[in-house]
């Protein structure tokens, strides 16, 4: 058989700029490049000598749609750094900040980056006159996800709001009855999405083995908070020890840095947390999950969809117990303390919506940073959305390059790789 | 009348502004009956690249987000202004070079240093500028992100062949308007809403939280004065410099 060479020019639908690239020989894919192309950024160098609090004014920049995830991750490992601890209170708003991300980064997702795929559109511009009911759904989901934001953030994109130490004002109680009303209220969109996604086709063109990672909380419950790292392999790593996973090599095609675990690439994200935790999920969330008969845990990269419309669900259950939690205990405006300025490393771990994203940040005796390392869910996946395109094209390579190219798009969005993030996250070697 | 034909693109950026723009759920299948989105790369997918797309559409109206920092951006930069009626700079980045250009005060090969821990240049990246080093931009909306009642009304007054009404005065103006505790003054913080452009509504100093002047500085904005009350309340002259540059490196801060 000939030899080609497929390129898709401009990965749409997806956060930043990216390209694929896939040489087929013989029926199998010679070589593949994932290639990140956004201009590089360099923010672990942008922060050095910045005094502690101001790292994470820059750092939610990183990356608009998971500015939350990025705003706390990083005040996380400031606060580490200067050994601060927070109240409960500080806690519930975080998790309620950071459930918004995921509310609004699914809904986005499923409704108006993956639909389209699914039900042969090019956009949900175009989705929107024939598929009217599921597009109002969508923006409605993604509403109530800034909407979460906004109040305990200040703003949807960018939550200023959230500060080293805990919250610049907090929410009163009647702000919190009323989105507890509001989430009720879209309780059934959220449950209706995951029927919705359950019964569209996965092809499973992508599927091999793969080795998942995930942050596991310390407690008995799903969550995106935690401080040991679990592998399907078995292992459990302290976050502090994440260096272990992401041995980051620079490849010449790309301006994020790739991941791989002894030599082997793996995959973090919705798919897997729902393959290592899904029997800790909330009621309603493992009873949808039982109801439309997926088996965890799956292979099939596409099939982070499913997963993503069941977190969805759980996100609205844990926004529901964390609004009680905080009416029950009363919320008050609680002042932050003056940050101490010394010396210190802090590394903090959170599960975002694309998978495990870790902070690390060494200070001086002034708290300014001399060292900060950012390793992104796009870069540490990026090696396996390679490894999933060439599996994908020894199946498919007798179809036509416009077709292969369609699938091959859908492996990587459906990773929902967000390219600004991973670019140039890489470490900072500067003393 | 057709439908005015609108582009939406990103430069180097964290996509931000193009998402505050999906954020306006309510509005948005309106927005899209109104205008003729002909670009929308982060929410449509095309078969061809942005290039090719530009070579059959010519564009009322071209929203571009970013900064720009490799050649492609500047390429694509300047075809885009070659298609367009009026160019929009959305977003900090597009204004001023926004916090990725925080640090132009290094090559970029020494950042290359720090971050990849050796020194070479891997892929032709250059100091982030703003839209109007290269191009003409015919307004500006600021922020990072823009504000959503910002663009509703700047889509609307285009649509009614008006030019948008942007603030020119400064976040305090606001601020005081919200009867906020002045943080300047009460907590001797480094809040730049003296000198930074208003239409956020005072967001931050609001919750309690310092402006960080992510909008840009407001026209004739009284910096020396901030240098000498910062300095008076004790902090070094490197760090209110830091600071005042923290968004906008490229614009000019007399001492």
């Amino acid at each position: 058989m000939m030899s080609r060479t497929i390129e898709v020019e401009h990965l749409a639908r997806v956060e930043g700029h990216g390209k694929i690239l896939v040489e087929i020989a013989n029926g199998r894919a010679s070589n593949v490049q994932l290639k990140l192309v956004e201009g590089p950024r360099f923010f672990e160098g942008l922060v050095l000598g910045r005094r502690a609090e101001e790292v994470p004014v820059l750092m939610s920049r990183i990356c608009a749609i998971c500015s939350a995830g990025h705003k706390l991750t990083s005040i996380m490992a400031i606060e580490k750094a200067l050994e601060v601890q927070v109240s409960r209170q500080t806690e519930l708003l975080r998790e309620l900040l950071h459930h918004g991300m995921y509310i609004e980064s699914h809904g986005l997702h499923l409704y108006f980056l993956a639909l389209p795929d699914y039900l042969g559109f090019t956009g949900a511009v175009e989705l929107a006159p024939k598929y009217p009911e599921e597009v109002k759904r969508g923006l409605g989901i993604k509403k109530l996800g800034n909407t979460i934001q906004g109040m305990i953030g200040g703003r949807p994109i960018n939550p200023e709001n959230a500060i080293v130490g805990g919250f610049g004002k907090v929410p009163n109680s009647e702000q919190l009855e009323n989105l507890r009303e509001y989430l009720e209220r879209l309780l059934p969109d959220a449950e209706q999405t995951v029927l919705a996604f359950a019964g569209l086709k996965y092809n499973d063109f992508a599927a091999g083995p793969a080795i998942f990672y995930a942050l596991r909380p310390e407690g008995p419950e799903y969550g995106y908070f935690g401080q040991t790292i679990v592998s399907s392999l078995g292992e459990k790593i302290p976050v502090e020890e994440y260096r272990q996973i992401c041995n980051e090599e620079v490849v010449l095609h790309s301006t994020a840095k790739q991941s791989r675990k002894d030599g082997n690439s793996f995959m973090v994200g919705c798919l897997a947390r729902m393959n290592l935790l899904a029997d800790r999920l909330t009621p309603r969330a493992k009873n949808l999950l039982q109801k439309i008969g997926w088996m965890v845990p799956s292979h099939n990269p596409l099939h982070n969809n499913l997963a993503r419309s069941i977190e969805l669900v759980y996100s609205f259950e844990r926004c529901l117990a964390v609004i009680d939690e905080l009416l029950a205990n009363g919320v008050s405006q609680e002042p932050v303390d003056v940050m101490p300025r010394r010396a210190g490393r802090g590394v903090a771990a959170t599960e975002v919506p694309r998978g495990t994203l870790f902070h690390e940040y060494e200070l001086d005796q002034e708290g300014r940073v001399v060292r900060a390392n950012v390793v992104t869910p796009t870069a540490l996946n990026q090696a396996n959305i390679e490894k999933d395109i060439a599996g994908c094209v020894s199946h498919v390579a007798d179809k036509n390059d416009e077709e292969i190219e369609r699938y091959l798009e859908m492996i990587a969005r459906a990773y929902d790789p967000c390219i600004s993030c991973a670019t140039h996250l890489v470490e900072v070697k500067h003393r | 009348m057709s439908k005015p034909k609108i582009g939406i693109f990103g430069l180097t950026s964290c996509a931000g502004d193009q998402l505050a723009i999906l954020n306006c759920e309510d509005e948005l299948l309106d927005i899209v009956g109104a205008v003729d989105i002909k670009s929308f790369i982060m929410a449509q997918s095309e078969l061809k690249a942005v290039q090719d797309q530009m070579e059959d559409s010519r564009f009322d109206l071209a929203l571009v987000e970013g900064a720009v920092v490799t050649d492609e951006d500047e390429k694509m930069l300047k075809k885009i202004r070659d298609n367009t009626k009026l160019l929009i700079a959305i977003g900090t980045c597009a204004a001023w070079g926004g916090i990725p250009a925080s640090r132009n005060d290094l090559e970029r090969e020494e950042l290359y240093q720090i971050v990849y821990g050796r020194r070479e240049d891997l892929f032709g990246c250059h100091k982030p500028r703003p839209l109007r080093d290269f191009v003409q931009v015919d307004f500006s909306l600021l922020g990072c992100p823009i504000e959503k009642e910002e663009i509703l009304r700047a889509f609307s007054s285009l649509l009614h062949e008006d030019v948008p009404v942007l603030p020119t005065f400064p976040v305090c103006f606001e601020c005081k308007l919200n009867e906020n505790l002045c943080i300047f003054k009460e907590k001797d913080d480094l809040c730049h809403g003296s000198v930074t452009l208003a239409g956020c509504g005072a967001r931050c100093p609001s919750h309690g939280v310092p402006c960080r002047g992510c909008r840009g500085p407001v026209d004739e904005a009284n910096i020396p004065s901030v240098y000498h009350l910062m300095k008076e309340k004790g902090y070094p002259v490197a760090d209110v410099e830091r600071a005042l540059r923290t968004f906008t490196y490229n614009a000019e801060i007399p001492q």
